[in-house]
């Protein structure tokens, strides 16, 4: 027997360019862009100071007064996210709750801030200022289980850390989940926020840009941190058709690889980024051929993106992809990216429309692609690649498709 | 899940470092207590002189993974990479740190961690707060993502074929079975390192301390007292037919795992350590495995000494066994390794099923010979899990 087919049934999407589906989708289009001056922490010393910071967001206005007690903010956008996502996937509290679903949320630092928080009273005002109650907020652990508590989920509540390659890894691994016959319904995304350690370590590693993020751009500074979460409600088809669901996209297959080379550099040669994208189409039953749209990884530093372009080489051979960077509006959303540029891209299978890369003014010979310059572009999304290379070698590249177009999905071992 | 073989163990533990130390000590098992005159290198005992906070001792890593690049890695990253190495020698698919069975392209990982490199987050924010934040340390910096252990073992020990993190409290480690597996049966490896990893450090020490964890006069009631710990521990889990085709010693299998999560009911606390959840969880690893309750011939529980969540695992116990089922407690020799302690629970109940009698024995008598274990790992959340180990079928 085949694997079911898994389903997007539900978006939800907390980021710096609109909050929700349809702000998001409207930003994406006309290429808004979410980059400003930092204000949630003092940057006068790291030497940066633009971010993709979610100014609109308050966790007041999507969770109750105990929730927003009981987590710091990096949940609390995930659980923003998630709420949103239920409510665009209509799905009921009866087809929601219970054993069969479950949580799956990546990230890259999590609630470091809250652990922060606790280090600067700690060092500033010693340990007996420290409050207890803010003790427990912090670990990855909990990013899953808040969301699980709001929902009454019974079923697997696991956080995935992956650095910047999170999102990828836990749509992936919430499609596992139900192709696996482990859940009917599964609550994937990730979330990361601004926080000042992460911000100057990216300040001190000199990867960051000033004020832009251009990827492929032959003048290209580096890139901006941003922030956000976004939530997917991934469901079985025999889930999605028992209840009536709206179907809003297909999850292909999705590659993994680990460079094993070194923990920020890229391999010279990209050999993971290029299996991971290889695998991806593989298991998604097409080839490379097929693949309409590439979201890329885009961070607009000097080397991923002359990395990932070798890659849309070997991969593409002569053909040139149209290809685009998110990362150009929203800044580098960390573990939150992959699941943010998912979004995006179910909104280019729903729209036929790529999202532009912004700021892109001079091609750069290392870059030679067809990236969608500056302006929204029309073309043919029947299948989007969303490409996640992240640092430590973490590679994970995830397909989606609009429904009715994959083949089935290829069996797996034998149960 | 398909019954996977279990093929080579190592660890970085309280008991020992490497399978053969650990075994060896599982022989005259002692219950973790402080001794007089003993030393920490990760905290300061002057400052704490009783804290029940327990370290891997006498780990010295360039032992086992030489000089070269040891500088900027955490303390956390050198267990988990030593536990790595120690297990992949052990499974004999590399010998002098070469692959001698399968590839690198084939050797995966999923690495269990709660709480992140503590060390590196707290060193960095002290350097940010009291100094200056252009001064922290670029090659630190890496480290203070929440996968760094697991990446830091995919670059030191070559493996390429995927790597992945997972947080989910204490029972991490045996959710790192679950992800294993599946990742096994998509044909995206031939063997996977499955475990997990915590380190010692003040900040840990100090918010289990005053959370009172540590010294709550309710905790002597059931099994002991808690006594917060760390290491990292790794098995090896393979196809069975990839692991007989290599002529692999297979030293159990892994045939079970289930899971659950039950909300605590006070909305205003994030502590609920549920049996209801424990006791689903318990059920779906029986009933994935194939097992009935009463062919579990001991339980590697997860009690610690922490009494409101000993409490609810023996009422999970209670309901599925009974009285009829002997019970162990790893963590009250080895003590409270959080994101590893699952890795632990089923590295003993591998030497048990080899024939090191079971410990710390906290309910009913250690069986002479061990066949099926039932391991469980019951979070601080609300989150649960639990797997069944079966010594190896007769060919």
């Amino acid at each position: 027997m085949n694997p079911a087919r898994v389903f997007v049934t539900g978006l939800g999407v907390v980021s710096s360019i609109g909050l929700g589906r349809k702000a998001f989708f409207e930003a994406l289009e006309v290429g808004k862009s979410g980059v400003s001056k930092v204000e949630s922490f003092d940057t006068s010393r790291i030497g940066r100071d633009y971010g993709g910071e979610v100014k609109a967001f308050h966790a007041r206005d999507h969770l109750t007064a105990a929730e927003a007690r009981r987590m710091g903010r990096c949940s609390a956008m995930a659980l923003a996210a998630a709420r949103m996502a239920v409510e665009d996937a209509r799905i009921r509290p009866s087809h929601l709750g219970g054993p069969r679903t479950s949580v799956v949320v990546g990230t890259t630092m999590g609630e470091a801030d809250v652990l922060g928080d606790i280090d600067r009273t700690w060092i500033a005002r010693g340990l007996s200022a420290v409050r207890r109650a803010h003790l427990p907020k912090y670990g990855s652990t909990l990013l899953p289980i808040h969301l699980a508590r709001a929902f009454g989920t019974e079923g697997t509540v696991i956080a995935l850390p992956a650095a910047c390659a999170a999102g990828n890894y836990a749509i992936g691994y919430g499609a596992d989940l139900i192709r696996q016959g482990r859940a009917d319904v599964v609550l994937a995304g990730a979330t990361e926020i601004l926080q000042e350690l992460q911000f100057s370590g990216f300040a001190r590693l000199a990867a960051m840009a000033n004020q832009r993020c251009q990827p492929f751009d032959l003048n290209r500074q580096g890139l901006i941190v941003g922030e956000g979460a976004a939530v997917l409600v991934l469901e079985s088809e025999a889930h999605a058709v028992m209840r009536g669901a709206t179907v809003f996209a297909e999850v292909g297959g999705y590659g993994l690889s680990c460079d094993g080379y070194h923990i920020t550099r890229p391999h010279p040669e990209a050999v993971g980024s290029i299996g991971a994208m290889r695998q991806a189409i593989e298991r998604s039953g097409i080839t490379s051929a097929d693949v309409d749209f590439v979201n890329a990884h885009g961070t607009g530093t000097k080397a991923n993106d002359a990395a990932e372009s070798k890659v849309m080489h070997d991969v593409f051979g002569e053909r040139r992809v149209p290809i685009s960077s998110m990362k150009s509006l929203i800044g580098h959303c960390m573990g939150a990216a992959s699941a943010i540029e998912a979004v995006g891209c179910v909104f280019t299978l729903e729209t036929g429309i790529y999202p532009p890369t912004v700021g892109y003014e001079t091609p750069d010979p290392e870059c030679d692609l067809d990236v969608v310059a500056n302006v929204a572009r029309k073309g043919k999304a029947d299948i989007v690649l969303n490409n996640s290379l992240a640092f430590g070698g973490y590679n994970a590249v995830a397909c989606f498709a609009r429904p009715g177009v994959l083949p089935p999905p290829p069996a797996t071992e034998a149960l | 899940m398909l019954p996977r073989a279990v093929t080579g163990y190592g660890l970085t533990s309280t008991l020992g470092i490497g399978r053969e130390a650990f075994v060896e000590s599982l022989r005259s098992p002692r219950r973790l207590e402080p001794e007089e005159g003993r030393k920490l290198t990760t905290i300061d005992l002057t400052k704490y002189p009783n804290a029940r906070a327990f370290e891997v001792p006498n780990f010295e890593p360039q032992r086992y993974l030489g000089d070269k690049g040891l500088r900027t890695l955490d303390r956390l990253t050198k267990l988990a990479v030593v536990a790595a190495r120690l297990a992949l020698a052990d499974a004999g698919l590399k010998k002098d740190n070469k692959f001698v069975a399968l590839s690198e392209e084939r050797v995966g990982i999923v690495c269990s961690n709660a709480y992140g490199s503590l060390e590196a987050i707290t060193e960095l924010n002290r350097v940010a707060k009291l100094e200056d934040p252009r001064y922290i340390n670029p090659a630190v910096f890496p480290n203070t993502v929440a996968n760094s252990a697991s990446g830091y073992v995919s670059i030191w020990e070559g493996l390429r074929a995927l790597n992945v993190a997972v947080s989910d409290g204490n029972c991490g480690a045996l959710d790192a079975v679950a992800c294993a597996d599946i990742h096994l049966s998509q044909n995206r490896a031939d063997a996977m390192l499955v475990g997990g990893a915590e380190a010692m450090h003040e900040a840990l020490f100090l918010a289990f301390s005053l959370l009172g964890t540590l010294d709550h006069p309710d905790h002597v009631r059931l099994v002991g007292r808690l006594s917060l710990s760390e290491g990292a521990a790794f098995l090896v889990m393979e196809r069975e037919k990839i692991a007989r085709a290599r002529g692999a010693k297979i030293i159990a299998e892994i045939i079970g795992y289930g899971t659950s999560f039950e909300s605590p009911e006070d909305g205003s606390t994030l502590i609920g350590p549920s049996g209801d959840a424990l006791g689903r969880a318990i059920l779906n690893a029986l009933s994935d495995a194939k097992v009935d309750p009463a062919d579990v011939d001991v339980v590697a529980s997860s009690l610690s000494g922490l009494h409101r969540a000993d409490d609810a695992e023996r009422v999970a116990l209670d309901r599925v066994f009974g009285e009829s089922v002997p019970i162990a407690a790893p963590k009250l020799a080895l003590g409270e390794t959080l994101g590893a302690s699952g890795a632990f629970a089923m590295a003993s109940a591998l030497a048990w099923i080899e024939g090191a009698p079971p410990s710390v024995m906290v309910s009913g008598k250690a069986p002479d010979s061990v066949g099926t274990v039932l391991v469980t790992s019951l979070g601080f959340y609300g989150n649960a899990s639990a797997v069944v180990l079966r010594a190896k079928d007769p060919l």
